[in-house]
């Protein structure tokens, strides 16, 4: 499976990402764009991948939007995610948001993920913005 | 690493059965406890919060929140109604109400809603101690007939029957 030109692998990630990665991302006019290659790690028995690693990517792709539309770091209050089809074992996936409203506090989000011939997920989020100030303590 | 030490009456749930891991073996290690029928313990998912379960700040991921929260409303959903196939989850609603750090003991729980004959609707709570740190709603679809054979996940008993083991 190779990755798409323009995607650039993750190399920050700890915890979760990290251990369930390599993630990617292409950044493009101020969009972000995040990809994967689905392993047997992220699959059930049925090698259908699994809705939680589903979650957690569009979650990641939708915060990042935040960070590139708003400048402002995040973090999730709400999301409501639909199921729309299965993702295989092999598929290269792509997740990306869209902030489609905010104030000083929460930014609105809709996040769409897909495979190279179908929607896998669709999600809508509120994300609370972190005071531009706050730095994150990283590393640990 | 703090060590997983699960509490009485909880057993590593064995999803692989010595098949290669998939992914509720990957982010693992979970645990289960089965209470008596109608009590709030009928069902409990459980996990220790480890290092490679968290977010850069030292927090649990949302990501593995999340996934703990569709396997309680799948498994545990399907546990108290009855249901002994695979259910795919259609739609989930996330509320991220507190965050959890590493060593906390998460247990997840779930209230069946409703059931029809195509869908089960769940809300699952996420807890630590007390307090809620995740509230979820879930909707399943109940697939028609005998639904998809899927590996049956069991409760790894061992290792409490290796300990009640008399040593002579």
């Amino acid at each position: 499976m190779s990755i798409p030109p323009g995607f650039r692998r993750l190399t920050e990630t700890v915890g979760f990402a990290a251990a369930n990665g390599p993630w990617f991302e292409k950044v493009e006019n101020g969009r972000s764009v995040r990809g994967f290659v689905v392993g047997p790690q992220h699959a059930n028995a049925l090698g259908i991948v699994h809705g939680g690693m589903l979650a957690a990517f569009l979650d990641s792709a939708m915060g990042t939007a935040v960070w590139h539309a708003l400048g402002r770091r995040s973090v999730t209050l709400r999301l409501s995610l639909d199921y729309l089809g299965p993702a295989r074992v092999g598929d290269w996936l792509q997740a990306e948001g869209e902030v489609v409203g905010h104030d000083e506090h929460v930014a609105r989000v809709r996040g769409r993920l897909y495979g190279r011939r179908h929607d896998v997920l669709a999600g809508l989020g509120a994300f609370a913005l972190l005071s531009r100030q706050r730095k994150l303590r990283t590393g640990s | 690493m703090p060590a997983d030490n699960p509490p009485d009456g909880f057993h590593r749930v064995d999803f692989d059965g010595g098949r290669p891991a998939t992914f509720n073996s990957h982010i693992g290690t979970l645990y289960a406890k089965r209470g008596p029928k109608g009590t709030r313990d009928e069902f409990v998912l459980a996990f220790r919060v480890q290092p490679h379960m968290c977010n850069p700040v030292g927090g649990l991921h949302g990501g593995m929140m999340m996934t703990a929260a569709d396997l309680v409303g799948t498994m545990g959903g399907g546990t108290l109604s009855g249901l002994r196939k695979f259910l795919p989850t259609v739609s989930m609603t996330f509320d991220f109400v507190a965050p959890a750090k590493v060593g906390d003991w998460v247990e997840g729980r779930v209230e069946v809603v409703r059931q029809t004959r195509s869908l089960l609707f769940t809300n699952i709570y996420l807890t630590v101690g007390e307090e809620k740190i995740l509230r979820a709603s879930s909707i399943a679809k109940i697939p028609s007939g005998e639904g998809q054979a899927f590996g049956k996940a069991r409760l790894d008993r061992s290792a409490k029957v290796a300990a009640e083991r008399p040593t002579s």
